[in-house]
């Protein structure tokens, strides 16, 4: 039993993102940008209750976010949107048997059929999707 | 409070998840809305003074931001409460994030409505 225990890895065994693949790294950053956007959401609204205090207390608001520090947060954040956006489109239709292949015999090694190639090429264009939306953001935010 | 009840343990997961994708999709196709208006006028002018209360005080663009934020409010915590409860479960813990997560949806909706309310009432 006590051994058993000591093979036992928990959470830090189920969140290894080195192992299970691109669709563990997927799982990741889909919980991390949806705490992310969470976050964001919260401060949005926060910050945009700032228009209640007149011109003088929106303009200090501006003033105050708008430096090169929030633009990059606010990089980060449509690059978050898109990939959790695209990703959670994916997941809906995998949820939905969309995209999951036929169920089969199990036989080795016994690949599972709904992590296939066309959930990996999904993965895949979310995550350069996001990264085009971050550069398309920053032409936007930094005038370039 | 027999509402309240009735959501935190009533309601089947797989409803839950409905919903949870139900108000991506809708909030998905309205945020697009809402960027795109801060795209049309160009994206520091669209964020003066004058025009941001023009949007509040046009109605139609106030109810838009009152959807948007009831969606994301409940999408938003619920999917917290989903990672949440992947970390850990029990009875008191699970009972705790679920309430938790509806307290903190009903909050920022309420806190969100009173600035897109007051805003469009010109209350300033």
């Amino acid at each position: 039993m006590d051994t058993n225990k000591d093979n036992r890895e928990g959470i830090g065994g189920m969140a290894n993102p080195g192992r299970y693949g691109i669709e563990r790294v997927a799982y990741w950053l889909m919980r991390l940008s949806g705490l992310g956007l969470l976050v964001y959401f919260i401060a949005h609204i926060y910050e945009t209750s700032s228009i209640l205090r007149g011109e003088v207390g929106w303009n200090e608001l501006m003033a105050m976010t708008d430096t090169p520090e929030f633009h990059i947060v606010l990089i980060i954040v449509i690059g978050m949107c898109v990939f959790h956006t695209v990703n959670g489109i994916r997941v809906m239709l995998g949820h939905g048997g969309v995209g999951v292949g036929r169920p089969t015999r199990p036989d080795y090694p016994y690949a599972p059929a709904s992590q296939n190639t066309r959930h990996k090429i999904a993965i895949y264009s979310a995550i350069v999707l996001a990264a085009i939306a971050m550069v398309y953001g920053s032409t936007v935010l930094f005038g370039v | 409070m027999a509402l309240l009840y009735c959501l935190v343990y009533d309601m089947r997961e797989s409803h839950i998840m409905k919903i949870h994708y139900g108000t991506a999709l809708a909030a998905v196709g309205l945020v697009a809305v809402h960027i795109l208006m801060r795209m049309a006028d160009g994206y520091h002018q669209s964020l003066e003074f004058a025009n941001v209360l023009a949007n509040y005080q046009f109605v139609p663009y106030a109810g838009l931001l009152e959807i948007i934020l009831i969606l994301l409010s409940i999408h938003g915590f619920n999917g917290l409460r989903v990672i949440l409860l992947e970390l850990h479960q029990g009875h008191s813990y699970e009972k705790a994030v679920s309430y938790g997560c509806i307290a903190g949806m009903i909050g920022l909706i309420a806190y969100g409505s009173r600035t897109i309310v007051m805003a469009n009432m010109g209350m300033i």
